[in-house]
């Protein structure tokens, strides 16, 4: 038995937490698993594949429930916890965070040990991600419009991009708001462009970077890239993802570089 | 299916020089859900308004629209008339077809289908609105006024005098302000400590007036009707209750050199101090910069001479919170100090002196008991210039408005002179003389024709001292600029009016907005003198800008009304323009989920946690967001970042909104 299954089953025989969140292996690659027995935890695993943002369920009450649970995460599910935190979706006093950094099993205190986790072990930027980047940002305006118009014209608006996200947990997503109807929900290219849009500038300055909308994608679509490109436009302008949310904070010291 | 009326407005010519009218109202008639549409010359006039209730009262209009000027002008007219016909106010919407469309299009084609445009979007806007009601907030029946000058205590006098309660907080050890410094007051030349010191005595024993002296404002939070003010209470080292001010300690106080502020420096006071005889409260108070006792550690003179004990030491200050419905502004301004001008020698002469220094010198209570006598050696002066226009309308000394007084009490100074000292001569150097207000003129002229001031055209270039005279270079532009050189025994500079020290930072605290020179800035010029920006905080007096007395009585007697008709009111009414958390049913019971970020991003901190409880078990099912009406100024920043559209504006809902602008873009 790994440390890591022990130390998961120690958690529930114990009874310090009724379910462990992690990862097991799939037919392919890593899933999510959901241990509620001791036994239950001899399928964790955690490696370089584990790559599921597994705090997507952590503001799910019918996965859930009302006791405590713990979540062996990568570095993406840290940096989410935080931002749940911060916008008062989880209750830490219900939540066992940890992680595992070689062969050890970190468990968090606290918030502040989290962020000094994800201020120290920023994974290495994907060089395929960036060179996407690259190139639409050498595009002409309207070279980019056709782009985005061809590439989003695909979408089935399936909403897969929403269910991965685990900063999308409004209960009624704007989408869903038919009185006005702000955003029309028919598979279009102008209300897909509309639907994709929205979802970027609802995740500026709070989206962690996970990629899992583009992971869900049925459609292979570059989604993942609009919220990379809005994360590293932010941290250019206002000095980044620390401050909480952007577009709900003010500050006299704002760079403002952006107004020309 | 909705009943709408629409009225287009020609406003006399100012709309229907330039679009069709009668075409917007035959248009407006054929929209969907308009049951009546006209136009007519004056919509806001009697007649017109005559109009709109008997067709909501022939037609069953359960809405208006009016096409007219702006909504900032006659909103509140047409919303009065519907009303008054017995429709809800809120379902009465103004299309701005004056400042949007006539006054910024030529008459053309387009400009009248721009106009039919606006009229259908807010056509569509009416049909989805819905009846509101003002909101009520109540109002806490007290007044603070920051500032215990004439203005100050005019202010709190009217108050009282209304029945409200008022606290009155002044900076310094004693109210009066400048006025209290005055030696006589143009135009009718009464002693200004006269008829001040019996206002100062009525503020100290008014019952609905509790004086602070010697307290500055800490904070200011909350909103109209409903502020919460901490005001520090400096310590004064004496125990008021128990001082009886007989002023023992002040004659025994070995500090006895220190430049007196009520004299501008000419004459000196002790450490521990009364301002002047007549100040009110009369009892003295430690000045810790000067206190041996501060200053060293030891001397405590006045605590071995006072006969109640009532000198108390290292008493650290003291910090009140007094809930507020209004306040008052009434800090009053300075002068500029004679160290200011270096072509006058820098203030380094100690016979050149500024205009308020003068007002000592002729002041019955001031340090030479009312004689013209020059600072430098006692002689009274037989020859005198004075200078206006020091500082005041110079850009170059960043001074470029006009301080309004000095050629008043310029005048007064030289006929004061001239009554006192019978074979003076005196001149006074200027560059208008600015005498509006009534019996002004006449007194300037009695200055010249009958007390033979000479008054010269022109601006000093260089005072310089030569033998123990003040050489005072300048020129008489009315006689072609000819140099005239006067050799004076002193110098009086009508030095500007400058906004006090601390103006900025107090109206920072506030929140009030300031000029660039620091004066705080009043609502609207013309029509709100006496009002700021925020919502019930008044002016009053020479904080907005320099004043003589009686334009700073009327002023604070203008905001003392205002500050009543507030606190008279049992509750206030506030427009229904707030942001709303919506309800759904359960479980979801809103659609908020909860996640704040309207919080840190609301400027006026209006928003609070709601939680939702199980009613069986008392058990917290959701925390929501829930909005203050009474803190909410409708600015809609909270309902354009909730991602999930929870937050609405009522009078301009979602809905409403996207359904203007898509009949706008619907063509």
């Amino acid at each position: 038995m790994s440390k890591l299954s022990e130390k998961a089953a120690t958690l529930l025989s114990e009874g310090t937490v009724k379910m462990i969140i992690g990862y097991e292996q799939g037919t392919e690659r890593p899933r999510p698993a959901f241990c509620h027995k001791p036994e239950d935890c001899e399928r964790l695993i955690f490696n370089d594949q584990c790559s599921n943002n597994l705090a997507v369920y952590l503001t799910k009450k019918e996965i859930i429930g009302e006791d405590k649970v713990g979540v062996v995460g990568n570095y993406y599910v840290i940096k989410t916890v935080i931002q749940l935190n911060r916008e008062n979706q989880i209750n830490l006093q219900n939540l066992v965070v940890m992680t595992v950094d070689g062969d050890d099993i970190i468990t968090f205190g606290s918030i502040d040990e989290m962020q000094q986790y994800v201020d120290t072990h920023e994974p290495v930027p994907n060089e395929k991600v960036l060179a996407v980047i690259e190139k639409i940002d050498k595009m002409s305006r309207s070279e980019r419009w056709d782009y985005w118009k061809s590439e989003l014209s695909k979408c089935v608006r399936c909403y897969a991009c929403r269910a991965a996200c685990p900063l999308c947990y409004c209960n009624r997503c704007v989408t869903e708001v038919n009185c006005p109807q702000w955003i029309e929900p028919w598979a279009a290219p102008l209300s897909n462009m509309e639907w994709q849009i929205n979802r970027v500038m609802h995740m500026s300055g709070r989206c962690v970077g996970c990629g899992e909308c583009a992971a869900a994608c049925p459609l292979e679509l570059p989604i993942g890239i609009l919220t990379k490109k809005m994360g590293m436009d932010i941290k250019n302008t206002f000095g980044g993802w620390k401050d909480g949310s952007v577009l709900s904070t003010y500050n006299v010291n704002d760079k403002e570089n952006f107004i020309k | 299916m909705s009943k709408i009326g629409v009225f287009i407005c020609h406003c006399g010519e100012n709309i229907s020089a330039t679009v069709d009218c009668e075409r917007v109202a035959k248009s407006a008639s054929e929209m969907e859900g308009v049951a009546f549409a006209t136009d007519y010359k004056y919509m806001c006039s009697d007649p017109g308004q005559s109009l709109i209730k008997n067709a909501i009262r022939e037609y069953h209009l359960d809405g208006v629209v009016v096409g007219s000027c702006s909504p900032r002008m006659h909103e509140p007219t047409f919303r009065r008339a519907c009303s008054e016909a017995g429709l809800n106010p809120y379902l009465c919407e103004i299309a701005n077809l004056r400042e949007h469309v006539s006054w910024v299009h030529e008459k053309s084609e387009a400009t009248t289908l721009k106009a039919i445009d606006i009229v259908k979007g807010v056509v569509e806007k009416v049909r989805r609105n819905k009846p509101l009601n003002a909101i009520e907030v109540p109002i806490t029946k007290k007044a603070l006024v920051i500032g215990g000058g004439i203005a100050g205590i005019q202010a709190s006098l009217d108050i009282a005098n209304c029945g409200q309660k008022v606290i009155l907080i002044e900076k310094g050890p004693s109210i009066g302000g400048h006025m209290s410094q005055l030696s006589e007051t143009f135009p009718t030349l009464d002693c200004s400590q006269c008829i001040l010191t019996p206002r100062m005595v009525e503020v100290a024993q008014h019952p609905n007036i509790t004086l602070y002296t010697y307290a500055e404002l800490e904070k200011l939070d909350g909103f109209i009707g409903n502020f919460k003010a901490t005001i520090r209470l400096k310590a004064k080292s004496v125990d008021y209750n128990k001082c009886t001010g007989c002023g023992l300690c002040t004659t025994k106080c070995p500090q006895k050199k220190i430049p007196s502020e009520f004299n501008e420096g000419l004459g000196t006071r002790t450490a521990i101090f009364t301002p002047f005889p007549q100040a009110v409260p009369n009892k003295p108070a430690i000045d810790k910069e000067h206190c041996n006792y501060y200053q060293k550690g030891k001397c405590k003179v006045c605590q071995k001479f006072c006969p109640t004990g009532a000198i108390e030491y290292d008493k650290p200050d003291e910090f009140i919170t007094e809930d507020i419905g209004a306040v008052i502004v009434t800090t009053g301004f300075n002068v500029l100090k004679t160290d200011f001008f270096p072509e006058y020698g820098y203030g380094k002469y100690k016979d050149v002196i500024t205009g308020l220094q003068f007002e000592r010198l002729a002041s019955a209570s001031g340090p030479t008991l009312g004689e013209i006598r020059r600072p430098s050696d006692g002689q009274i002066p037989k020859k005198i210039v004075f200078i206006s226009c020091c500082g005041s309308r110079d850009p170059a000394k960043g001074i470029p408005y006009c301080s309004k007084i000095c050629c008043m009490y310029t005048a007064k100074h030289a006929m004061l002179y001239q009554h006192k000292v019978h074979d003076g001569e005196s001149t006074i150097f200027y560059m208008d003389v600015r005498a509006g207000g009534k019996n002004y003129e006449e007194f300037v002229r009695r200055a010249v024709e009958e007390d033979h001031v000479n008054y010269v055209r022109g601006r000093v270039a260089r005072v310089y001292e030569k033998n123990g005279k003040l050489i005072v270079k300048g020129v008489d532009t009315l006689l072609g600029a000819k140099p005239v050189e006067i050799e004076a025994d002193m110098v009086v500079l009508a030095t500007a009016g400058v906004a006090n020290k601390g103006a900025e930072e107090l109206a920072q605290k506030m929140h009030i907005s300031y000029d660039p020179y620091h004066f705080f800035a009043e609502a609207h010029p013309k029509l709100k003198p006496v009002e700021t920006n925020t919502a019930g905080i008044f002016l009053a007096g020479a904080c907005q800008a320099p004043k003589d007395i009686p334009e700073t009585v009327a002023s604070a007697s203008g905001a003392a009304v205002k500050a009543v008709s507030l606190l008279s009111q049992p509750t206030l009414v506030r427009e229904p323009i707030v942001a709303v958390v919506n309800r759904c049913a359960p479980p979801m019971f809103s659609t908020c989920v909860g996640c704040f970020m309207c919080e840190t991003i609301c400027p006026y901190n209006a928003i609070e946690h709601e939680e939702i409880k199980d009613r069986r078990t008392g058990k917290v099912i959701k925390t929501v967001a829930k909005i203050n009406p009474g803190l909410c100024q409708g600015c809609g920043t909270c309902v354009s970042f909730c991602r999930s559209k929870s937050i609405d504006i009522q009078g301009y809902t979602n809905e409403e909104m996207f359904a203007e602008v898509t009949a706008l873009l619907n063509k």
